[in-house]
């Protein structure tokens, strides 16, 4: 792989549910081995960003190019993690099986899936220590162990760019640190993560760079520039105060830490 | 038994040709709607089904007059069939196309359309009634009886694509009925699977027809589907489970219409749905009866761990369930069935006038009373008054499972003791002698040897020494261990947590 070439290419990307734009012009470079933090309040088009890379979405206008090839060469090269609330909990579907489907992309319709990529899935299931749910129906998980198995698919699929949709709502401590654990790990491996992410009191800590989003891209860059009062509440509009007080109470509480 | 059984079809074959008939073209048509209908239910779109087998009327009626115009052939099977996919596919294009450039939502353009076209199907029958000679009323509720030697091959036909199909692409249909998103990324072709599912359901829903007809077909393909929905939790299970329970409806429907001289469509959905309920209150995880039984039985797991804990405090010395009562300040008879169900799992020993801990049971207590001094010394660091750490603790220590104890345990920096100066339990858990673990759990006595060494100690110590553990410095701070060289040479180290936690000591 040609590590001159940037993992993400976006240029004037729109796209649109209904006479609504759900992202308007947005450009964005994001080179190989970064951890990208995506966000923007409910509705800014957060989700809509991460299934046009992934090419679920057509977009109206714009263009989109990983590692400089267009999108429907790179299919498989994508892993994705959803977001809790999309996903079918109730769907027939166990631990092991759920594992099982990074390998898919790998092996066409008319290959049986082989020994090898069982070990692998059993492998990803081991890192985030799952294998002992392995034969569990995957309603039966907690909110935590729910996604730390498609962060196992996600690493079974070994994708060059792994994208995530809100994996820290709503999950325990220790989940957290699990998938920050495989965050650190999956960058310190040279693959580049975007993450769409809700909580802005940790983003400045989780992440390289942000990028602030509502319909437009209002700022991309370190935290340090990203998180800036006068931007966020531009971009939040009515939802600042909450943030503000949120800012003291982790300012105050942040030298015991 | 295979002989007898050939001999009882040769048999039925001689006397009745059409039962026989009956019976294979049911077997089919039954079990391909049931591996179809499981699509359906897990794709939620039993309405879209249920619109394409009313919409087939038009199709129907289409192919009919093309070959009686044309051709003056009359009700050629094979243009009626081909009449109504199309019509079928028709509807489901215009259903997705009108639904994703109109404001109107998705079941009501269902409806707009499926009525339509049924309607359009319904015109042309009357307009061209003296052309056309369709019996409306079998279309409506299925003639078994009357399915001819044209149809058994039609359904024949049907079936084996319809199965080789779901065989074949069997985790592509997973995929994208699980996970469309992801399946997009991966290059399957998401559309396309989507119409090649639409003229399966199109297909089946034909030979369906056929046989119950257009009211009742919706059933051939559900029923079965969301029963076996109810007992199965892998999809390649379910398929299996729904197709045998979509036959074994058809059989006893169609036996018990024999022998009741009732309508065969209406007495084979009437079993399916007999089904459906019969599972539905049996099944036994997703039933309502374990659904009950759960409920009854589930106990409030706060209160067995309080019983657990009252007991350990009580060190050895046996506890009544009234002194038990006492202690967590409820009624005895309350704690009855969580004493008996702690007894049941080996976990408290003795009866109620006194109850001790069992080994495992001590294990667990000391599991909870060490989650519960590190959250009262976690809640001690956040700055919860000292007369409410008790409260708070006593309602956190029920969130202790093994990653969340450890990350608390790891970010307090390993304490000792919690703010009322008791010991908190070490992490007997991991302190299992030959496992491996971070020098920063162990405590005074443990001893061990050096497996591998991080880079902040690296100039301190190496692999393969051995180690004991003394007193910890600097109000627990300070790890002090001693070390002894390969020579026997005795060194002492101190070391911070960050220092401890890079250091990894097969235990002794």
């Amino acid at each position: 792989m040609n590590t001159d070439v940037s993992a993400i290419d976006v240029q004037n990307l729109t796209v649109s549910y209904g006479p609504v734009p759900a992202l308007l012009d947005v450009s964005v470079t994001i080179p190989q081995g970064q951890l990208v933090g995506v966000i923007g309040p409910n509705g800014s088009g957060k989700s809509t960003f991460i299934k046009s890379l992934l090419g679920f979405l057509r977009p109206d206008f714009g263009d989109i190019r990983l590692f400089d090839e267009p999108i429907e060469n790179s299919k498989g090269r994508v892993a994705y993690v959803p977001q809790r609330g999309a996903v079918d909990w109730d769907f027939p579907v166990t631990v092991r099986e759920v594992a099982l489907m990074g390998r898919y992309a790998k092996r066409p319709i008319w290959q049986n899936l082989t020994a090898e990529d069982r070990d692998i899935a059993d492998q990803a299931l081991e890192m985030v220590r799952m294998s002992d749910l392995r034969n569990r129906q995957i309603g039966q998980l907690s909110g935590g162990q729910q996604q730390r198995v498609f962060m196992a698919r996600a690493m079974a699929q070994g994708g060059d760019i792994l994208l995530l949709d809100e994996p820290f709502a709503g999950v325990d401590a220790a989940t957290e640190h699990a998938i920050l654990d495989v965050l650190e790990r999956t960058k310190a491996s040279g693959r580049t993560l975007v993450v769409v992410h809700h909580d802005l009191t940790t983003a400045a800590e989780y992440f390289d760079t942000i990028m602030l989003l509502k319909q437009r891209l209002f700022a991309y860059g370190s935290p340090e520039q990203v998180m800036h009062p006068d931007l966020l509440s531009q971009v939040y509009e009515g939802k600042l105060r909450v943030f503000a007080t949120m800012d003291a109470n982790s300012s105050s509480a942040g030298d015991e830490s | 038994m295979m002989a007898s059984l050939y001999d009882w079809l040769v048999s039925v074959q001689q006397a009745s040709p059409h039962l026989m008939k009956a019976l294979l073209a049911g077997g089919l048509v039954s079990t391909t709607c049931a591996l179809i209908g499981c699509f359906i239910v897990l794709r939620r779109t039993s309405f879209l089904a249920d619109a394409v087998a009313h919409s087939m009327l038009a199709g129907v009626v289409a192919g009919y007059l093309l070959m009686k115009l044309v051709y003056g052939d009359s009700a050629h099977t094979g243009a009626m069939l081909i009449g109504s996919i199309i019509s079928g596919i028709i509807t489901v294009a215009m259903v997705s196309f009108v639904s994703r450039a109109s404001r109107v939502k998705e079941d009501a353009v269902i409806g707009i359309m499926y009525t339509g076209i049924f309607a359009l199907g319904g015109v042309m029958v009357s307009f061209f009634s003296d052309v056309i000679h369709i019996d409306l009323y079998h279309f409506v509720i299925g003639s078994l009886l009357g399915v001819g030697d044209a149809d058994l091959w039609m359904m024949g036909t049907v079936s084996c694509v319809v199965v080789v199909f779901i065989v074949m692409t069997f985790r592509w249909l997973q995929i994208i009925t699980f996970d469309r998103v992801m399946a997009a990324s991966i290059g399957i072709p998401v559309v396309l699977m989507d119409y090649l599912l639409t003229m399966s359901t199109s297909l089946v829903v034909v030979s369906g027809v056929r046989m119950v007809g257009v009211i009742l077909v919706v059933g051939l393909l559900i029923a079965p589907a969301a029963t076996a929905y109810l007992l199965c939790d892998r999809l390649r299970n379910m398929l299996w489970v729904s197709a045998l329970l979509g036959w074994t409806g058809f059989l006893m429907g169609y036996i018990a219409s024999e022998y009741m001289n009732v309508a065969p469509g209406s007495a084979i959905v009437v079993v399916l749905t007999a089904q459906f309920m019969l599972v539905f209150i049996i099944a036994p995880r997703y039933g309502l009866l374990a659904d009950w039984r759960r409920r009854l039985t589930a106990l409030p797991q706060q209160e067995v761990e309080d019983i657990l804990g009252s007991v350990l405090r009580a060190d050895g010395e046996a506890l009544s369930l009234q002194q038990i009562a006492g202690y967590l300040d409820k009624r005895p008879e309350r704690l009855r069935r969580a004493a008996a169900s702690l007894d049941r799992q080996g976990l408290l020993a003795g009866d109620a006038q006194g109850y001790t801990l069992t080994d495992d049971g001590r294990k667990e207590a000391r599991r909870l009373l060490r989650a519960h001094r590190l959250w009262e010394t976690y809640l001690r660091e956040a700055g919860v008054h000292e007369e409410n750490l008790h409260a708070h603790a006593h309602v956190l220590e029920h969130v202790h499972d093994e990653d969340a104890v450890d990350y608390l345990d790891d970010k307090l920096g390993h304490p000792l003791t919690d703010p009322h100066g008791s010991e908190i339990p070490e992490d007997f858990l991991h302190l299992v002698p030959g496992e491996l673990v971070k020098l920063a759990i162990l405590r005074e006595g443990h001893t061990g040897r050096i497996h591998s060494i991080g880079n902040l100690v690296s100039d301190q110590a190496i692999a393969g020494e051995t180690v004991a553990v003394g007193p910890r410095e600097d109000n627990g701070r300070i790890w002090v261990v001693s070390v002894t060289d390969a020579s026997g040479n005795i060194r002492t180290l101190r070391l911070d947590h960050e220092q401890a936690d890079d250091v990894s000591i097969r235990l002794d």
